[in-house]
C-alpha cells in the first residue's frame, strides 16, 4: 500500500468464530479513504462476516477495528459512522421513499429544513426526483436499489457497506448499475466496502479487490494484478478462466523463470519471488494471453501443437491445443472466430509473453 | 368428483346454510312482531321494539358497560400479547416450548373452569366482582390469540429491516416503535377486533366475575328468565349486525395482512 491517502479503517488481526467454525481468521488490513474495495469470495469465505463486523452487527472474538482512528470494535450499529446497503435493500415498506431516506437524518437530530434539503438533494442525485412520495412496493428493482443507496448515503457516513446489492437485479440491469455505482462512488468520494461473489462485479467496479477463502485473505490487489498475476491457485481458478501448468523449475533466463512442463520448456514470471531450481511449481496462464501462429515464428520459443477441440462461443472461440505426447499436455486459448478458423488444425505454433505465465506462490 | 357427488355436496351445503340462517332470520323477524309473545302466527308488524331498545336507558347503559369492558380488555390484551410475542418470537432459550404452551393454555381451558378459578383468585386478591375483574378475566383469555397472530406476523418481518433501522441510528426502542410496530399494525387490527368480539360475546366469565351491573349477554339471560319478549330479539338483532360487520372487516384485514400488505 503505497497510497498517500489516509487510512479510514484498520482491521487489526480480527478473528470471528461461530461455535467451532472460524469465519474470519486473523484478518489484518487497512482501507484507505475514498477507496472502492471489494471483498470477493465464495459463500462462507468470511466476506459477509467481515462486513457485518464493520457494521456492528457482529463483534470479533479477537482483534480491534478502528474507524477514522477511533476504536469501534464493540460499538453497536446505531453509534457508528457507517451505513449499509442491504442485500434485500431492507426498505421500510410503510414509509415513502422520502421518509426512508430521511430516517437516518431524523435520528441524527437534524432540523426539518436540513432533512428536507438533504433528502431532496440525494433523490435528485440518484435520479429519484419524482419518487419522493411513492412507497417501496411501487418501485422497480433498480429504483429500490437506488433508494437504499440514498438512504445509506444520507447520514454522510465515513464508510459505506454494500452487501451484494446487485444480486437481486437481472443481468442487463446489473451491468448498468455497476457503472452507475462506480460513478456515484467517484462523485461522492466515499469509501465503499463492497461484498460480492461475482467476479465481474468485482473486476468492473473496484479500485482494489481482496479475495477471501476460508476466513483468510488469498490475495489483495488491483483488479489487473488479480487477473493477470494471481498468486495462488484459488485466485487463478476463482477469477476468469485459466490454464494451470504443473512443472519443475529448470533455472532462469533474464527475468523469466524456465519451467519444465511435461518435458517442454516454458517461460514464466514469479513477479519478484525466486523459486529455486528443482522446485515443483504451478503456473497460471489466461486463455486470451495465448498467441497462435500458422507458421513457426522467427523469434521466441514457440511450441508446436494441434487443435483437439474447438468451441464457438460467440464473441470468441475456445481452442484446446495439445502440445505434447501426454493427454493432459493441453493449452486452452481464446481467439477471434475468424482467426481460429484460419489456423491449420493439425500443425500450429503457440507462445506467450513470459510475464503472462504467472508462477503461483503455493 | 363425479356429477352425483357434486350434487350431493351442494345439497348438504344448502341444508347447512338453511340450518345456520333460518334461526337468525326468525329471530330478526320476531323483533318486528306487533305482539308481546314470540311465535307464529304473526298478525302485524311494528318497529316499536327497536325504538324501545334505543330509548331504554338500562339497555343503553349495559351496552356502554359491555363496550367499556370490551375496549379495555382488548387494549390490555394487545399490549401484553405484543410483549409476549416479541419476547417469545425471536428469542431462543431453554423451555421456550413450555412457556409457549403456558401462554396458549388460557385459550383452550373451558370457560366455566377458567371463570370459577378466576373468581376464587380475584377474591384471594381482594378484587371486588365487577368491571375490573371482568376486564382481567377477558384479558387472560384474549392474550393467547393476540400473541399467536402477532407471532405469525412477526415471523415474516425481515431481520434486515430492524438491522437497517439500527444501522441508521435507531436504538432498540426506536426500532421497535418506528419499524416493528407499524409492520404489526394489520395483525393488531385483526387481533383487536377478534378480542372485542370475544369479550363482548362472553357470558360465563362476565357472569362469574361480575357484580350487580350485568353485561349485555348477562342482561339478555336475565330478561329471558322473566319471559320472552320481542325486545330481546331487537337487542339481539342490533348486536348481530354490529358483530357481523366488525367480524367481516377483521377477517378482511387479516386476509390482506397475509397477502403481505
Amino acid at each position: 500500500m503505497t497510497d498517500q491517502r489516509d487510512v479510514i479503517v484498520h482491521l487489526d488481526k480480527i478473528t470471528k468464530r461461530f461455535g467451532s467454525t472460524v469465519a474470519v481468521d486473523k484478518l489484518d488490513m487497512e482501507i484507505m479513504a475514498g477507496e472502492f474495495v471489494t471483498f470477493l469470495g465464495p459463500s462462507g469465505c468470511g466476506k459477509s462476516t467481515t462486513l457485518r463486523m464493520l457494521g456492528g452487527f457482529e463483534t470479533p472474538n479477537e482483534g480491534r477495528i478502528t474507524l477514522g482512528g477511533a476504536d469501534v470494535t464493540r460499538l453497536p450499529p446505531n453509534r457508528r459512522d457507517v451505513n449499509m446497503v442491504f442485500q434485500d435493500y431492507a426498505l421500510f415498506p410503510h414509509m415513502t421513499v422520502g421518509k426512508n431516506v430521511a430516517f437516518g437524518l431524523e435520528l441524527k437530530g437534524k432540523t426539518r429544513s436540513e432533512i428536507d434539503r438533504r433528502t431532496e438533494e440525494l433523490l435528485e442525485f440518484l435520479q429519484l426526483g419524482g419518487f419522493r412520495d411513492r412507497t417501496p412496493d411501487q418501485l422497480s428493482g433498480g429504483q429500490r436499489q437506488r433508494v437504499a443507496l440514498a438512504r445509506a448515503l444520507a447520514p454522510d457516513p465515513k464508510l459505506l457497506l454494500l452487501d451484494e446489492p446487485l444480486g437481486a437485479l437481472d443481468a442487463k440491469l446489473r451491468a448498468q448499475v455497476q457503472v452507475e455505482l462506480k460513478d456515484i462512488q467517484k462523485r461522492t468520494g466515499k469509501t465503499f466496502f463492497f461484498v460480492t461473489h461475482d467476479q465481474d462485479e468485482a473486476l468492473t467496479m473496484s479500485d482494489r479487490i481482496v479475495v477471501m477463502n476460508a476466513g483468510r485473505v488469498e490475495q489483495d490487489g488491483t483488479p489487473e494484478e488479480l487477473y493477470f498475476r494471481p498468486q495462488s491457485r484459488f485466485v487463478a481458478e476463482f477469477i476468469g478462466e485459466t490454464n494451470l501448468l504443473e512443472g519443475t523449475v529448470r533455472g532462469s533466463d533474464g527475468d523469466a523463470i524456465v519451467i519444465d512442463w511435461n518435458g517442454i520448456e516454458v517461460r514464466g514470471s514469479a513477479h519478484g519471488a525466486k523459486p529455486a531450481t528443482g522446485d515443483a511449481v504451478m503456473a497460471a496462464l489466461r486463455l486470451e494471453n495465448v498467441n497462435c501462429y500458422s507458421t513457426r515464428p522467427q523469434a521466441g520459443n514457440a511450441i508446436e501443437g494441434r487443435i483437439v477441440n474447438k468451441l464457438f462461443k460467440g464473441s470468441r472461440t475456445a481452442l484446446d491445443i495439445r502440445v505434447g505426447e501426454r493427454d493432459d499436455a493441453v493449452i486452452k486459448a481464446y481467439l477471434d472466430a475468424r482467426e481460429a478458423d484460419s489456423l491449420p488444425p493439425e500443425q500450429l505454433w503457440i507462445d506467450w509473453d513470459a510475464d503472462r505465465l504467472s508462477v503461483l506462490r503455493d | 368428483m363425479t356429477r352425483h357427488t357434486r350434487i350431493l355436496m351442494s345439497v348438504i351445503y344448502s341444508a347447512f346454510v338453511v340450518y345456520l340462517f333460518v334461526p337468525l332470520a326468525l329471530m330478526v323477524m320476531m323483533g318486528f312482531k306487533d305482539s308481546k309473545f314470540i311465535g307464529f302466527p304473526i298478525r302485524g308488524w311494528t318497529t316499536e321494539w327497536y325504538a324501545g331498545v334505543f330509548q331504554d336507558s338500562e339497555v343503553l347503559g349495559v351496552f356502554a358497560y359491555s363496550m367499556t369492558i370490551a375496549v379495555s380488555s382488548t387494549l390490555l390484551s394487545l399490549v401484553i400479547g405484543v410483549w409476549v410475542a416479541t419476547f417469545l418470537g425471536p428469542n431462543k432459550f431453554r423451555g421456550k416450548l413450555i412457556v409457549f404452551a403456558l401462554t396458549c393454555l388460557p385459550a383452550v381451558i373451558p370457560g366455566i373452569i377458567s371463570a370459577i378459578s378466576l373468581r376464587i383468585f380475584a377474591r384471594f386478591l381482594s378484587i371486588e366482582p365487577g368491571m375490573f375483574a371482568i376486564i382481567l378475566g377477558h384479558t387472560v383469555h384474549n392474550v393467547p390469540f393476540v400473541a399467536l397472530v402477532v407471532m405469525a406476523r412477526l415471523a415474516t418481518l425481515p431481520k434486515s429491516h430492524i438491522e437497517a433501522a439500527q444501522d441508521l441510528g435507531a436504538d432498540k426502542m426506536v426500532a421497535f416503535f418506528r419499524i416493528t410496530l407499524p409492520y404489526l399494525l394489520p395483525a393488531l387490527i385483526g387481533a383487536g377486533i377478534f378480542c372485542m368480539l370475544l369479550s363482548f360475546d362472553d357470558f360465563v366469565r362476565a357472569f362469574f366475575l361480575g357484580g350487580y351491573q350485568p353485561t349485555l349477554p348477562v342482561l339478555i339471560f336475565a330478561m329471558l328468565r322473566t319471559g320472552m319478549s320481542p325486545e330481546i330479539n331487537a337487542i339481539s338483532t342490533v348486536v348481530l349486525i354490529l358483530t357481523a360487520v366488525l367480524g367481516l372487516w377483521a377477517e378482511r384485514s387479516m386476509r390482506r395482512m397475509n397477502k403481505g400488505a
